[in-house]
């Protein structure tokens, strides 16, 4: 018994459905479009989670994601059209792009509080999508880019819908798993302690100021890599996947999943891309019926599908290691 | 867990599950068409479902083949994501022979790349972006490009002893596309342009656009835009008195811009291959079936997008019996004069279509033809 409750079966369960019985499934429907589903899906997840770091965790409201989202695509898919770099120095390339830019950005806007903030992220991401916009020479301006090399792993190419989703899914699942590690900590109760407080956390001797400009890097980083693997599923990019109703889903996903809880926001991501799709039967219902989920999300689980308290207990309980491993005195996480 | 968390959990379980389509007739052949029925551009995606139920409705009832052709609408709310995730579905069913859409040329070109890929046919009626059928010998368009509209406009100007043109147009891979091939062809004839500005779509405002314009003292303006903002501009124009001819683009060619324009639309030159009220036959018989399910007049849109559902199904007739992908796409690309309401459509070696145009000018609230 004891030795059953050392093992991390959720963890390993996640990993078994992600890696496992999704593909497996896929593959037996043999079909690309469920394919192309499940890897949107994935980069939605990894676009929500990465949003749940700063909205969720640190309680900033973030209007702007989608353009951090749209930087890391469009440098993935520039690299690959102009310098000929393929999907290893381009998806990386297009995290590192988004995060300085968000680092640069930060510097002014983190003194921001509250609404304030959340109007100058709205500023920053409009200003994101007219550049792309409108920054002919550079971005192809409406025209978009073209990116005709897939992936390609060490010289070899990935072909096929099973082999794009299995580096998809990796990316992904390493993503989450360094978001997991970055809000179940120490540095993520911190965070947890600017949401409450900030004043009070200031108070503490907690740096609010430079957390939130590293929390607020971070996030853009997994949304820039979100955006190389988009540029790579898709083949082209253009402006308008990066506009501001992009980062409106993105913060309805982290909002119906549930604030500050890691499964909510996945759980959200994959409810809001599934959603459309399977109701594709409904024709021009479909949206009315999207909202009215979402609408009466808000309304009977104003928490989210698995709200933070939830979502803390079930890590508690299966992502940490269990009670006496631990030595010394039992603290935090 | 709570029982309210149970029931919308529960739903969102079995909601996949009523969503199953239901099967139809096992012989039919199967067309796709991608387009926007809902979402910011729905009013387009909605006259293109009109338009193709128009033409399929007719086709069937020919009895041309011998089994029934059906078309699939999924609907792409100009959305990439959804553009992209609709063709890998359409290149799943294997009674698809042929796609048809998407609406925006953004959209077109992400699930251009799926049907690239797949070896599936796919004809836009609307795809503008100068790339679109360079992705792979599998896209067409039913669409003539700036490539030959821009030129046409030039001389036409010129023509007329306008030599000194200004050009606006709307921020879009179309827009590029106005401004570069026309002033392309105007330079090459010995014209100059002025003054040259892209504005974002659904700008409220003109009038500093229109004020810059003046300033330049052009002979004629040269717009590149669509009926809603056209009517703008033409409004804003006539209220800050600007008396200079303007011409614009068969993209500016709808019947809601003389609604919502009014008198102001009076006067405005443009080029069209669709007239409603040209004595062909077959146009006549479109424009009352139009007329019969929408009540209003079609624009050049719609037009373009019913004679391309009728340049797929007849694609569809020279690939049968059995028709396949690939002989769909040889039969389109074999498409020669092809008789439909936007006159005859040739695809050329880069399975672009060569049309032709005509000139028009709107007299007393309507779209006529002109000779200059």
């Amino acid at each position: 018994m004891s030795d059953l409750r050392r093992l991390p079966l959720v963890p390993l369960a996640l990993v078994v459905v992600v890696f496992g019985a999704v593909p497996w499934v896929l593959t037996l429907f043999g079909k690309g479009y469920f394919f192309q589903v499940a890897d949107l899906i994935l980069i939605f997840v990894l676009l929500s989670a990465s949003l749940h770091l700063v909205t969720g965790v640190a309680g900033l409201l973030h209007l702007g994601h989608a353009a951090f989202y749209g930087i890391g695509a469009y440098v993935a898919a520039l690299m690959g059209t102009e310098l000929k770099l393929g999907f290893l120095w381009g998806l990386p390339a297009g995290g590192l792009a988004a995060a300085v830019l968000a680092l640069i950005v930060a510097l002014p806007t983190m003194r921001l509080v509250s609404i304030y903030f959340a109007v100058a992220t709205l500023a920053i991401g409009q200003m994101i999508h007219t550049v792309l916009l409108n920054w002919v020479a550079v971005t192809k301006g409406p025209n978009g880019v073209m990116l005709f090399s897939g992936i390609r792993l060490f010289d070899i190419p990935v072909k096929g819908p099973l082999a794009v989703y299995f580096v998809v899914a990796v990316v992904v699942a390493l993503s989450i798993v360094a978001i997991h590690r970055l809000g179940h900590s120490y540095y993520g109760n911190a965070l947890r302690s600017l949401r409450e407080d900030d004043q009070c956390a200031d108070a503490m001797g907690v740096d609010t100021v430079r957390l939130k400009i590293e929390v607020f890097t971070l996030s853009a980083f997994f949304a820039g890599l979100a955006g190389g693997l988009w540029a790579y599923t898709t083949g082209y990019v253009s402006p308008q996947d990066f506009n501001f109703s992009n980062s409106i889903l993105i913060l309805a996903m982290v909002v119906v999943g549930g604030l500050g809880s890691l499964p909510g926001a996945i759980v959200g991501a994959v409810l809001l891309i599934l959603l459309p799709e399977v109701l594709r039967g409904f024709g021009d219902l479909r949206n009315v019926i999207v909202g009215l989920v979402m609408f009466g999300s808000i309304l009977f689980l104003p928490k989210g599908l698995i709200g933070e308290v939830s979502a803390l207990a079930l890590v508690r309980r299966h992502f940490v290691r269990p009670k006496g491993e631990v030595a010394g005195r039992e603290v935090g996480w | 867990m709570t029982t309210t968390r149970r029931i919308i959990l529960g739903a969102a379980l079995v909601l996949p599950v009523l969503s199953v389509l239901p099967a139809s007739a096992a012989d039919a052949i199967r067309l796709g068409y991608q387009l926007p029925l809902t979402g910011n551009t729905a009013q387009y995606g909605q006259d293109f479902k009109t338009a193709a139920e128009i033409a399929l409705d007719r086709f069937n009832a020919s009895g041309k083949l011998p089994v029934k052709v059906e078309i699939v609408y999924e609907d792409s709310r100009s959305d990439a994501k959804e553009g992209v995730a609709i063709a890998r579905k359409f290149v799943d069913d294997d009674r698809i022979v042929g796609v048809l859409g998407d609406f925006t040329s953004g959209v077109s070109i992400a699930a251009g790349q799926v049907y690239k890929e797949a070896g599936m046919p796919q004809l836009s009626q609307t795809a503008s972006h100068p790339d679109f059928t360079k992705i792979s010998e599998w896209q067409f368009r039913n669409i003539t490009t700036q490539a030959g509209e821009g030129p046409y406009n030039a001389n036409w100007m010129l023509s007329k002893g306008y030599k000194k043109v200004a050009v606006i147009a709307e921020q879009t891979d179309w827009g590029q596309s106005v401004v570069q091939y026309f002033a392309e062809g105007l330079k090459a004839k010995g014209g100059t342009v002025v003054f040259s500005e892209f504005f974002n779509r659904g700008l409220p405002d003109f009038r500093a656009l229109i004020t810059k314009i003046q300033r330049e003292k052009p002979d004629a303006i040269y717009t590149g835009f669509f009926y809603e903002d056209a009517a703008n501009f033409l409004k804003q124009a006539k209220q800050l008195g600007v008396t200079t001819p303007i011409f614009s683009t068969s993209a500016a060619h709808n019947q809601k811009l003389i609604e919502l324009a009014g008198a102001d639309a009076e006067g405005l030159s443009l080029t069209t291959n669709f007239l409603p009220n040209s004595p062909k036959p077959e146009v006549k018989s479109f424009v009352e079936a139009w007329v019969k399910a929408r009540g209003a007049e079609p624009g050049q849109f719609p037009a373009q997008a019913f004679d391309a559902v009728n340049i797929m199904l007849e694609a569809v007739v020279k690939a049968s019996p059995n028709p396949t992908r690939a002989k769909v796409r040889d039969a389109l690309a074999a498409t020669k004069d092809f008789p439909g309401v936007t006159g005859l459509t040739t695809f050329d070696a880069n399975r672009e279509p060569q049309k032709q145009l005509s000139k028009a000018r709107v007299v007393g609230g309507q779209f006529a033809e002109v000779e200059n």
